[in-house]
């Protein structure tokens, strides 16, 4: 289905006020009225730092023994684990009942573990969580968190198929999230995002990148353009349709996105109330998956397979996100100078992303916050609001 | 009734040798000495993640309190490998195994097990058992 058709059409049915991501010739020729993102160092109340888990492979989705014990993975989503949790969930859950058992654990209760459980309490299993935290305290919980799945492997080491794995995992959970638009407290909600830039898009500079640790730049295994009909694609906004002061070149596209918080506590209020346990443990090494009373096991410990599963194939992507106080005047986002900025319910996120970030990130496993990124970044947001003209009084 | 006494006493000597041979986190096996080298390596590569008082924070696990539970039924050895493998975070397995030890002796003193006359070692983190409570057995 095309998505600009849906658009229209969901416009020319009454529905979806707000939703402005048409081709410029359709929207009316106004820019769109933004309200200024108030961009001050002293209203970041939160910096968030996590580590994604890259997999060289792709996700690590085998079955291995352990004893008399049978392990199903669920790792390894690297940028994209969010995107991917409900499809990943359903392809490891349908694994898990070919073995015939009604009772699993599942070792991990971030996004991909909590969902897992979800969707296997949803398959009529019993199913009990071993976690040593509970999902706002995993790094789940300091993504950004929104709609647009990326890589997940290198192109030298991708396992075969892996393309319609991905897209698969994809496809399934985006019609898993479908039920919670719409829901108070707006667990997934929608908004305009604006890719600026001072330079044209196709005049971006072809000097390879070199990792901070000086190896080349990874090649990632190409995803292909296979979502294009459930993925936003930006159009180019003529000057007279840019909202943004001083800057040259805008492309406007609409974005999904999770409110983590009302999201987690839907996650977790079915998980209780569709009967799931949790067991607050600490596994240190895969032998004692083996003496747990569940023999079926779906193991989601996300980047920490590089450890307790020793598993080198796990490769670390630090991020760092800072929070700056709610804003629900703010409906849109925008990417400008490497920084991206996305109004949730929680606060305005702000981070920095480009290649210079992503040199600085791969293989990196520092997970402490830097107060330097934070305010940098956000001094970028501050200078572009600055342009805004002051409303008079 | 001499014969079952000696009998007994000869099963209980056993049982006392195989208990020394795994000993368990309440039994001594660190020093003060150790766990002062410890500290110091502790602040110097550990405390900037999980705080001067190893209390953690939000996102980072303390390491005092829940790791009695997280870590009982394990041998110290499963603390011991998962520090030298896995930490410091940014950079796995940078420091020594003698510095690790030293580590894990501030841990364990951090937690209020005893400290005793012997230093731990690498090697003999394997024969300790990481005992959530004192054994009852062994009570002194
Ligand atoms: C800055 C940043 C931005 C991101 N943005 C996006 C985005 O926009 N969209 C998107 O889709 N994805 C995004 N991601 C990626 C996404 O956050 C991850 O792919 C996802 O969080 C992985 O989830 P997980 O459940 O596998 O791992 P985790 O969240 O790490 O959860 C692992 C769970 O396992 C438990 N566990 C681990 N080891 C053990 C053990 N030995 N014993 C017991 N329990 C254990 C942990 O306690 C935890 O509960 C982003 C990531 C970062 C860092």
């Amino acid at each position: 289905m095309d998505r600009r058709h849906l658009l229209k059409n969901t416009l020319a049915l009454g529905g979806l006020a707000g939703l402005s991501s048409l081709p410029a010739a359709a929207q009316s020729a106004r820019p769109a009225v933004l309200m200024p993102i108030r961009a001050h160092a002293d209203r970041i109340y939160d910096i968030k730092c996590c580590i994604r888990p890259f997999r060289t492979k792709g996700p690590n989705l085998s079955v291995e023994h352990v004893g008399d014990a049978t392990v199903i993975h669920n790792y390894g989503h690297h940028g994209s684990g969010w995107c991917l949790s409900w499809g990943s969930a359903d392809m490891q859950v349908q694994k898990a009942m070919s073995f015939g058992t009604r009772k699993i654990a599942v070792v991990g209760s971030g996004v991909i573990g909590l969902t897992t459980a979800v969707q296997a309490l949803r398959a009529g299993m019993e199913v009990t969580i071993y976690t040593r935290e509970l999902l706002p305290r995993t790094r789940s919980y300091r993504a950004n968190g929104v709609w647009g799945p990326g890589t997940v492997a290198l192109a030298s080491e991708a396992q075969a198929g892996l393309g319609d794995i991905w897209e698969q995992m994809c496809r399934v959970s985006w019609k898993n999230f479908r039920p919670y638009m719409g829901m108070a407290g707006n667990p997934i909600a929608w908004s305009e995002h604006y890719e600026l830039s001072d330079t044209p898009f196709d005049a971006k500079s072809s000097a390879p990148l070199t990792m901070a640790n000086g190896e080349p730049a990874p090649v990632f295994y190409d995803m292909g353009n296979r979502l294009g009909d459930i993925t936003s694609i930006p159009e180019v906004l003529t000057p007279d349709l840019n909202p943004f002061p001083g800057v040259k070149y805008a492309r406007h596209s609409t974005k999904m996105f999770w409110n983590f918080s009302e999201y987690g506590h839907l996650l977790t209020t079915e998980f209780f109330a569709r009967g799931g346990k949790i067991v607050m443990r600490d596994f240190h090494s895969p032998d004692e998956l083996a003496h747990l009373p569940e023999k079926v096991i779906i193991n989601c410990p996300g980047y920490a397979a590089h450890d307790w599963w020793r598993d080198k194939a796990m490769i670390p992507v630090r991020g760092q996100t800072e929070w700056l106080i709610p804003q629900p005047e703010v409906n849109y986002g925008f990417t400008y100078r490497n920084v991206e900025t996305r109004s949730k319910s929680d606060g305005v996120m702000v981070i920095a992303i480009g290649p210079e970030q992503f040199a600085k990130s791969w293989k990196n496993s520092n997970e402490i916050a830097s107060r330097a990124e934070a305010e940098g970044a956000v001094k970028v947001v501050a200078e572009l609001m600055s342009r805004f003209p002051t409303r008079p009084a | 009734m001499r014969t079952k006494m000696i009998a007994t006493v000869l099963i209980l000597a056993a049982g006392m040798a195989t208990a020394q041979a795994r000993s368990s986190i309440w039994d001594g096996v660190y020093s003060d000495a150790q766990a002062d080298r410890g500290r110091t390596s502790y602040m110097q590569n550990c405390s900037r993640c999980h705080g001067a008082s190893l209390m953690g924070t939000y996102e980072i696990p303390p390491l005092v309190g829940r790791i009695m539970p997280y870590y009982a039924g394990s041998g110290l050895d499963a603390l011991f490998d998962y520090i030298s493998t896995a930490m410091p975070l940014d950079h796995p397995g940078a420091l020594s195994p003698a510095t690790n030890a030293d580590i894990v002796a501030y841990i364990l003193k951090s937690n209020d097990l005893p400290s005793g006359s012997k230093e731990l070692t690498a090697a003999g983190t394997k024969a300790i058992s990481f005992d959530a409570a004192k054994p009852r057995a062994k009570k002194k």
